[in-house]
């Protein structure tokens, strides 16, 4: 073929038109909000020279009626396509805010959907970065059928594939159904935001004046809604943090994780481990400072942090295994269940528990929060999502239960008869149907109010229940829990545990699917 | 292989202070001063921990915290707080701070675990810079814990006779 | 020697160094383990150990008068030793080692008694013609009658505990407005503190020197005074650095204010070590305080240019050995600087910061001294205190010492926990303390950065928080990251998982 034929020229020119289109000073549009334009982070994303474009050249849709402009250039506002992330493959579409405010038409939502079939179909990741105006105007009824394609293939394939939301910019209206049926939500904060009606209808239905950060930024759905997993200052850091996060994961649900080598800088039988947790029941810990020291370094990638901090999920690894960690925080709300913990961690579970993730719990729990409101809210429902999401999982499920074990609140923590394969504990635990001082008010009720001295009468009976009733040998001499263990050891034994568990497989209830409360 | 995405030359740690120390990539086993270049190292020994060796002098130092781009550092046993920022996250911060405007609020947290004696100030009330807010007991001393700006009070989390640990919030004051 | 077995009722560096002199000595020490710290660096010195692990009683044992009792005679020990803090100022337990055949190493209860009741000692120099701040004649029963005394004495006045000191219960008070305030929060503390909620007033002498006076006696009624130390380097009461001799004393003030100490240490017939604490103003007036009846944190120091071992001559003295030597045979001889290097974050306002000392390494020339309780591997426990040692240096004089503390403190080489370190480094390079004109005001007021660090530091933890974010966001993951599980996936498995669709 020659190769100045006209034919050529023509291929040369478009491909020059569509390098214009991505210049200097449409992506300075974008750099003055402190904001990186969608092609900066498909190539922050993917390993150099991996990326494959697809329909980069495709236009808007022609509508039935015209109303409003709509701008002819490449690409119908998004980017999207597959390459390699760290080495693996991974489907992603990026929309592009500087044409039509990355606003969703027809063309638009019809690339996307091909890349969530293609990534179904590959069994690969799928990584959507939302930067929209939300649906597209002029297109009508075509863009909110764009949206609900999205959404069938979303569901289509959870569960199937890891699907991640990154919120790079605005995402309101119908669009936030996106992220919130994917598996995990990203957020740039200060420059991205998510609300289902907008600070302007807030202020005239309700007359209640708001910003776009204050109604749904960042921070709002990183601590209060839980709606996002993870935020982040900058779209660098969140992007990069996306790859690391990537790796812990599985490409479908047949596979398992990558591995990623351990330093072997957390020993085996690690010493620290017994100096942690204090001695008085009363003073609080970080739990963190134990999963530190049994994962391989620097390891914990925590998901939620900021939402329901009563409870940390993440991942982590041992000796370079992903393993999903679900541990009470007794740093915060003294470690109790609560709606927002029980929630999220029921989700956190369950997906696990699809992409063959084993589950390691650290249990340090007194119980569920009291009061009024956690009652009339609901913590009936939502503590009971977290003991079907554990009993539901069929992944292998370890327990070490550090010090209390309350009541419904041990029943729930992945206890052995719930389903727990291992279930070990130290011998700082405390196993019982209630704490020391509620029990003993309970049952001496009589003879400490007829006592001479009560107080002393108290805490020496609660000192009895501590050393006869709440001790941990109790529960391992009658089968309750699998072993008492010297704390120093609990990274070998939970090893070893994973090990027989390599093969665990059950069979799943002849079911559609059970009716988990929600 | 490095990710050089963004044509990265050049990566800025940014102190608590503000300063900012630019460093460009690939990094350099070496700081220059005038005109001479000093090398450093970071090593780790058995008996001495880690440490940094330059001008032939080895300075202890350790990692406190790292989360994210925020890294706590003890070096020669003084702590230093650094952001790491790239060239555009420089920029970006630049931006939203142009739009933030004023300072928002200041928030008054535990220096060290301990326990509330007595919250000196309520919500409403108008405090200077270096007045006591809390009163903080801690090893057997009552420590004041001061307002760092001049405003008025309105959130306290701080309750007599309670517990708390190291960064709990104390009290939250609009300048 | 009547003294054949020595038990030593506490723990970390100040039970090493009686240890250290008892077994020069040639006399056996007991200490008692506890479950607190039970691999403390100061059991591995003793001769013998009593195993107190197992004690559950809310009282710590060096608090156990009884306990402790009990445990000299189970160990056969025939002296106690209470070391500083804890009971080496309760008179009840000197007395109760006394009743029971005990050496009790200290001063008589009687001593250790008056001298521990402030308004009791303030009697006593009053009758004996020592010169004191003016103040209350007792207890202030309320802030009325508070008012009323500070209006005569003239304001500041500074409102003190009677039972006890280290800047617990005590509160400054400028003008009469403040005294209801200041008067129940001192009262407070000192309850919490001391058991006693007594204070008394006494006029507030601004900006003074604090000096105090080694004291040695015999029970032979020979008492010498082992010249001066400087402690006003303090910060919120506590003491920081401690000198000896002190700038501001001349050969004359040293006669003058040691004949003092003298003579208030005689009033109470005092034998053993003690130290009489003085304020100096810039007058060069001085002033009795208080006196303490116990060897002294900062005893190093006296030791050091003196060339004197304190704890040896409590015990010559305890065992009713008469002073070897008498005051025209003390000689000062050169300069001594000691730094307590405590676990404290100097950043967070001198914040204790417990933990473990990973690394510990302290230098070893001829002119350092390092009296210290933990090793490699110890914790520093929040519910003691937080000192890790006291480094001691020495100079022919004091800008020598001044330049050897320098030296000395950037060989130090602490790691696991925050220490003063820095604080002590911008110490020694401040003008002020430089030229020795400071007073206990210093380091409240005049300090504006509490730290120092070297040109260049701050640089090169910026390099390293670099290439930390290199190491961590940007080097080659790909290689770490490992698809091999694809190859290696067990079949059985994987046919479970396929076919349950």
């Amino acid at each position: 073929m020659d190769l100045s034929g006209k034919s050529y020229k023509a291929f040369v020119e478009r491909q020059d038109a569509l390098k214009k289109q991505y210049s200097p000073e449409q992506a300075k549009k974008q750099h003055v909000k402190g904001k990186l334009t969608a092609w900066e982070r498909v190539s922050l994303l993917f390993d150099k020279g991996t990326f494959e474009e697809i329909d980069a050249f495709v236009t808007p849709a022609s509508t039935p009626v015209e109303f409003g402009k709509i701008d002819r250039r490449y690409g119908d506002g998004v980017i999207v396509g597959h390459g390699k992330v760290n080495g693996r493959l991974v489907f992603a579409y990026a929309q592009d805010f500087t044409i039509m405010g990355g606003s969703l038409g027809l063309i638009h939502s019809r690339k996307i959907t091909k890349v969530q079939e293609m990534a179904l179909k590959m069994g690969a990741p799928i990584i959507g970065m939302l930067d929209s105006g939300g649906a597209r105007i002029q297109e009508g009824v075509a863009s909110l059928s764009g949206y609900a394609s999205i959404f069938h293939n979303i569901i289509q394939s959870s569960g199937i594939i890891p699907q991640i939301s990154v919120i790079m910019g605005p995402c309101a209206g119908g669009a936030v159904y996106s992220p919130a049926l994917t598996d995990f939500v990203f957020m740039v904060n200060h420059t991205s935001y998510m609300f289902v009606t907008g600070p302007n209808v807030v202020k005239e239905v309700l007359n209640e004046e708001v910003t776009s950060d204050g109604l749904g930024g960042a921070e709002v759905h990183a601590r209060k809604s839980g709606v996002a997993q993870m935020i982040y200052d900058d779209e660098e850091n969140t992007i990069l943090a996306l790859k690391k996060f990537l790796a812990y994961l599985p490409s479908n649900n047949v596979e398992d994780p990558p591995t990623v080598n351990d330093d072997g800088a957390i020993p085996n039988f690690n010493e620290k481990l017994r100096d942690i947790v204090p001695d008085d029941p009363n003073k609080a810990y970080d739990v963190r400072d134990i999963i530190n020291q049994v994962a391989d370094r620097n390891s914990l990638f925590e998901t939620s942090e900021l939402f329901g901090a009563n409870l940390v999920t993440g991942f982590a690894r041992l000796n370079g295994r992903t393993i999903g960690i679900v541990a009470n925080q007794p740093k915060v709300l003294a470690g109790v269940l609560d709606i927002d913990s029980s929630v999220k961690g029921a989700r956190f579970i369950r997906f696990c528990d699809v992409f063959n993730i084993p589950i390691l719990t650290f249990e340090d729990v007194p119980g569920f929060l009291p009061g009024i409101d956690q009652e009339h809210a609901g913590i009936i429902r939502h503590g009971a999502k977290l003991l079907f999401a554990y009993s539901e999982a069929t992944v292998p499920k370890i327990t070490i239960i550090l010090r209390k074990a309350y009541g419904g609140a041990f029943i729930v923590m992945n206890s052995k008869f719930l389903g727990g394969d291992f279930n070990y504990a130290w011998p700082s635990a405390e196993i019982a149907v209630m704490g020391p001082d509620g029990a003993v008010a309970i049952l001496y009720r009589k003879e400490l109010a007829e006592s001479e001295n009560p107080a002393e009468m108290k805490k020496e009976l609660v000192k009895k229940y501590r050393d006869k009733i709440a001790n941990p040998f109790i529960a391992d001499e009658s089968g309750y829990i699998d072993e008492v263990i010297d704390p120093a050891l609990t990274r070998q034994k939970i090893i070893s545990a994973l090990d027989a568990l390599s093969n665990k497989w059950v069979k799943v209830p002849a079911r559609k699917h059970g009716n988990m409360p929600l | 292989m490095a990710n050089d995405k963004l044509k990265k030359k050049k990566l800025y740690a940014i102190s608590s202070e503000n300063k900012q120390f630019s460093f460009t990539l690939p990094l350099r086993q070496s700081i220059r001063i005038g005109k001479r270049d000093y090398e450093v190292k970071l090593k780790a020994d058995e008996k001495l921990g880690t440490y940094i060796l330059w001008k032939n002098r080895k300075y202890p130092v350790e990692i406190v915290r790292s989360r994210q781009n925020k890294f706590e550092i003890l070096f020669n046993d003084i702590s230093y707080t650094f952001t790491v920022e790239t060239p555009f996250s420089l920029q970006r911060m630049k931006v939203l701070n142009a739009q933030k405007g004023k300072a928002t609020a200041a928030f008054v947290k535990a220096p060290m675990p301990g326990k509330i004696i007595d919250v000196l100030v309520r919500e409403g009330s108008v405090v200077q810079r270096g007045e006591p807010v809390v009163i903080l007991e801690a090893m057997k001393m009552q420590n004041e814990i001061l307002s760092p700006v001049n405003g008025t009070v309105v959130k306290i989390s701080a309750k007599a006779n309670t517990n708390v640990m190291k960064d709990d919030l104390l009290v939250e004051i609009k300048p | 020697m009547k003294i054949k077995r020595i038990l030593i009722a506490n723990r970390g560096e100040i039970a090493i160094r009686i240890m250290k002199t008892a077994r020069l000595m040639k006399i056996e020490t007991v200490a008692v383990k506890t479950a607190v710290e039970p691999n403390a660096m100061y059991l591995a010195s003793a001769d013998v150990i009593f195993d107190n692990t197992d004690d559950s009683s809310e009282i710590p044992v060096f608090l156990d008068i009884e306990k402790l009792i009990s445990i000299a005679q189970k160990t056969g020990a025939n002296a106690v030793h209470p070391g500083y803090g804890f009971l080496a100022e309760n008179a009840y337990f000197a007395q109760k080692c006394i009743d029971n055949n005990i050496i009790f190493i200290g001063p008589s209860p009687d001593a250790i008694y008056k001298m521990g009741n402030k308004t009791i000692a303030r009697n006593l120099a009053l009758q004996n013609g020592i010169p004191m701040a003016m103040g209350s004649q007792g207890n202030i029963a309320n802030d009325e009658e508070a008012v009323v005394i500070a209006e005569k004495i003239g304001y500041p006045v500074i409102i003190k505990a009677a039972s006890g000191g280290g800047g617990r219960g005590m509160r400054i008070v400028r003008k009469t407005e403040e005294m209801e305030k200041m008067f129940t929060i001192a009262s407070k503390e000192a309850e919490k503190s001391f058991n006693d909620p007594s204070v008394f007033i006494e006029k507030y002498i601004e900006n003074p020197k604090h000096i105090e006076f080694q004291i040695l006696g015999d029970t032979k009624g020979n008492i010498i005074h082992l010249g001066e130390r400087e402690c006003s380097i303090q910060r919120k009461h506590q003491k920081l650095l401690e000198e000896a001799p002190s700038g501001a004393l001349d050969s004359k003030l040293r006669k003058k204010m040691g004949s003092m100490a003298i003579q208030i240490a005689r009033a109470v017939n005092y034998s053993s070590a003690g130290t009489v604490e003085f304020l100096l103003d810039s007058d060069k007036n001085f002033y009795f305080m208080e006196m303490n009846t116990r060897i002294q944190v900062e005893h190093p120091v006296t030791e050091v240019i003196t060339g004197i071992d304190l704890i040896e001559q409590q015990i010559r003295i305890a065992n009713g050995e008469a002073l070897k030597f008498k005051q025209e045979n003390i000689k000062l001889t050169g300069w001594a600087i000691e730094c307590r290097i405590n676990a404290e974050d100097v950043q967070s306002g001198f914040a204790p910061d417990p933990g473990k000392i990973e690394s510990l390494s302290m230098p070893t020339d001829s002119y350092v001294r390092v009296d210290t309780g933990v090793q490699r591997g110890s914790s520093i426990v929040a519910s003691y205190d937080s000192m890790i040692a006291k480094l001691i240096v020495k100079g022919k004089d004091r800008k020598e010492a001044l330049k050897h503390t320098k030296m000395a403190l950037d060989k130090v080489w602490i790691k696991g926990t925050k220490t003063t370190l820095p604080f002590f480094r911008m110490l020694v390079r401040h003008p002020k303390f430089q030229n020795g004109n400071f007073t206990t005001a210093f380091i409240e007021k005049d300090i504006e950065k509490f730290y120092f660090n070297a040109e260049y530091e701050e640089m090169l933890a910026a390099w390293l928080t670099i290439k930390l974010f290199i190491d961590e966001n940007l080097s080659d993951e790909n290689a770490s990251i490992d698809y091999k599980h694809r190859k290696e996936m067990n079949p059985w498995l994987l046919n479970k998982r396929i076919s349950q669709f």
